[in-house]
């Protein structure tokens, strides 16, 4: 069934930024066909609403109010300085960082070459353009629906990204930083898609961040999505984080695929966006596969903070688990949606996901939906919910120790969301997300 | 001195008082017990004691070296010396015991003016009197209690009074749930923080713990108040006959 119905400004104004933009690039003919697909694709459905199942608690075609133009790339600039500044904390772990100003890779910012010992590195544009064949068909339009704008106009917008394959049983000795650094002083829509191949056997922890460069406009829209395909044996960490500072709109989806015995442990750290949505799809597509992922979100004013995850257990005797926590202060709200489907002949699969919200203020809200669709009849799965406000029993305890209401409370926050962070094995890495949720903490509690 | 006057409480929101006039005086340098059948208010005492939220004192008074405490919060109390060492530890999930501890002995150091402990010094201090009440710090990596037997919840209730060097330490069913050998291990702790510098009030039902830490003086709570003060024979008495006779007075 076909209703027309009117286009929205923000839709109206997609369309238009697609023409002109498609008209800007000088790419292969086979992704400009890509892009015009997909763009079909998105005209076809438009905005998601609430009365598409996955997208009831996040209206973007009611919040999306506006579309900002893509950014012009050739004005993108920034220093080392800028960088670090707004990595904060995060700037003190060592990693190969590959740096994108603007939705477009910086050389000069990035360390791109050491990294060609493990992997082979080429930007998405590079690939656009007609190098890097391999990685074409992951960038195909597959079974878009009227839930798949987001990723839609991922691919027909999509301006940049990493795209690499580490070799089998390569170990890459620290962790791959991806830097998404808003520069324009203009509120513009950045798109970016990663593919992360990791070979056979090989370990690779990869870190992406998303931030607003001082100066720059704090209320962009991001559409980022990566692409993490796990071959047999294969361990990857992977740990998305928005540090606080930029208040615009973030729709991100991260699509993984997961081998025979491959492990995926998985953090995402959300603080700050007026809008976020962060979709993970995760397939166990070869046995004995592990799922560890985890959600730290903490929200203040009016964000809306949306994690809609998808587990499907293909392959038999994968263990998944999942924990997403969320602290949520002022009028703030957060959405769960977790889907643990398992499949016919998935037997043996061993499925936990646990959803928690730590409410701050009466004012604020947690809507959590978790799932199970079981095809399979010999498996261990399980979920729950929880949303609760700081237990005053603890805050007692603490008390009665001689620590203050006030930093009795922080710690009891603190304590709440370090079960999530604490699941990422590196400490450099988990002490650094650790200070950026202090800093939260340290405004909203004191 | 702990000095409680005439102390009539009841839950905020009922009528129902659960102590009803009670007085007790512990001096500095004495243990007192407080026995009592279930349900006398033991247990509250000891939160009212501590400044937990949800009770209201009606009437009389708790006196701490001289100075009303009613009208101070919990973490003022434990600043003036007050510890509660409670019948459930809170489990913590999230804050390792080393943090915790930490923060709470550096909480109370600010507070009474004294200089925050560095990591090195903390961790001698903490290692020092872990070892004499059979914890392993390993243990105090863990989250708060999480995880722990009910005797090693309650080890860790004694380590941190140990570290927190409380002047008034109020010990609320601490030998509940503990085989011999951790009655014993907690018992010596308690034991070793005996001092004149310090009063402590034992609450227990059995007279058990009292065989391992002798009192100076024991008191039979029962209907809200106390019902008969005497020597450590008392509890030894009280495990004979049993409390029916304090539960028909008191009714």
């Amino acid at each position: 069934m076909n209703v027309a119905v009117q286009k929205t400004k923000a839709e109206r104004a997609i369309g238009e930024h697609f023409a002109t933009v498609n008209g800007r690039l000088a790419e292969a003919s086979w992704a400009k066909s890509l892009r015009s697909d997909a763009f079909a694709h998105f005209q076809a459905f438009g905005l998601p609403h609430r009365r598409i199942e996955q997208w009831k608690y996040t209206d973007l075609r009611e919040r999306l109010k506006e579309a900002y133009p893509p950014p012009l790339r050739a004005f993108a600039a920034a220093s080392q300085v800028d960088i670090e500044r707004a990595l904060g904390p995060l700037a003190a772990i060592k990693a190969y960082r590959l740096v994108f100003l603007d939705g477009s890779f910086s050389a000069a910012l990035s360390d791109a070459e050491p990294l060609a010992q493990w992997a082979e590195f080429v930007t998405l544009a590079a690939v656009l353009r007609g190098e890097g064949a391999g990685v074409r068909e992951r960038l195909a339009v597959r079974g878009f629906n009227a839930a798949g704008a987001v990723r839609a106009l991922n691919l027909a917008f999509m301006s940049d990204g990493a795209v690499f394959t580490v070799r089998p049983e390569a170990r890459v000795d620290r962790p791959v930083m991806l830097v998404f650094a808003r520069v324009a002083d203009t509120p513009t829509a950045i798109t970016t898609r990663n593919i992360v191949r990791v070979g056979g056997g090989a370990a690779l922890s990869l870190i992406e961040v998303h931030v607003a460069l001082p100066g720059a406009s704090p209320g962009g829209q991001e559409n980022a999505a990566t692409d993490l395909l796990l071959q047999r044996g294969a361990n990857v960490r992977h740990v998305k984080c928005l540090p606080a500072g930029a208040d615009g709109v973030h729709l991100s989806n991260t699509d993984a695929e997961l081998g025979e015995s491959a492990s995926l442990r998985s953090l995402q750290m959300t603080l700050s966006g007026a809008l976020v949505r962060n979709e993970l799809a995760i397939s166990f597509k070869g046995k004995g596969a592990k799922l560890d992922a985890s959600g730290a979100m903490l929200a203040a004013g009016s964000q809306h903070l949306d994690t809609t995850l998808f587990v499907d257990h293909e392959a038999p005797a994968g263990v998944s688990r999942e924990l997403y926590k969320s602290v949520l202060s002022g009028r703030a709200r957060a959405v769960f949606q977790g889907k643990i489907i398992v499949h016919p002949g998935a037997q043996k699969t061993d499925g936990k996901q646990m959803a928690q919200g730590l409410m701050l203020s009466p004012e604020a809200e947690f809507d959590s939906k978790p799932e199970l669709e079981i095809y399979a009849d010999d498996v261990a799965c399980g979920h729950g919910s929880t949303c609760a406000e700081i237990d005053p029993d603890l805050v007692f305890y603490c008390r009665s120790r001689g620590i203050p209401e006030n930093e009795a409370r922080a710690l009891l926050v603190r304590s709440f969301i370090a079960e999530a962070v604490e699941k990422v094995e590196e400490e450099p890495v988990r002490e650094a997300l650790m200070t950026l949720a202090e800093g939260w903490l340290q405004q909203r509690t004191s | 001195m702990l000095e409680v006057k005439n102390l009539h409480v009841k839950l905020a929101e009922e009528d129902k008082l659960i102590l009803n006039g009670l007085s007790l005086s512990v001096p500095k340098g004495e243990v007192h017990a407080m026995m009592g059948p279930n349900g006398s208010g033991k247990s509250t005492l000891a939160y009212v004691l501590a400044g937990r939220n949800g009770y209201e004192v009606t009437e009389g008074d708790i006196l701490w070296e001289g100075e009303s405490i009613l009208g101070l919060e919990p973490d003022e109390r434990a600043a003036r010396g007050v510890f509660l060492a409670f019948q459930y530890p809170m489990e913590i999930p999230g804050v390792s015991g080393l943090v915790f501890l930490r923060t709470a002995m550096n909480a109370l150091r600010k507070k009474r003016g004294e200089k925050e402990l560095n990591t090195a010094e903390f961790m001698r201090l903490v290692r020092e009197r872990a070892e004499r009440l059979g914890i392993d710090v390993e243990m105090l990596k863990r989250p708060v209690n999480v995880g722990f037997s009910g005797g090693e919840k309650k080890r860790a209730e004694v380590l941190q009074m140990t570290l927190l060097e409380p002047s008034l330490c109020v010990l609320d069913e601490t030998d509940s749930g503990l085989d011999i050998d951790a009655v014993r291990i907690v018992a010596d702790g308690v034991n070793a923080l005996r001092s004149k510098e310090r009063a402590m009030l034992l609450i227990t039902h059995y007279q058990r713990l009292l065989n391992y830490i002798v009192p100076d003086r024991v008191h039979v709570l029962a209907g809200g108040r106390i019902q008969k003060s005497g020597d450590k024979e008392l509890a030894i008495e009280l495990e004979k006959s049993g409390y029916a006779e304090f539960q028909s007075k008191a009714a």
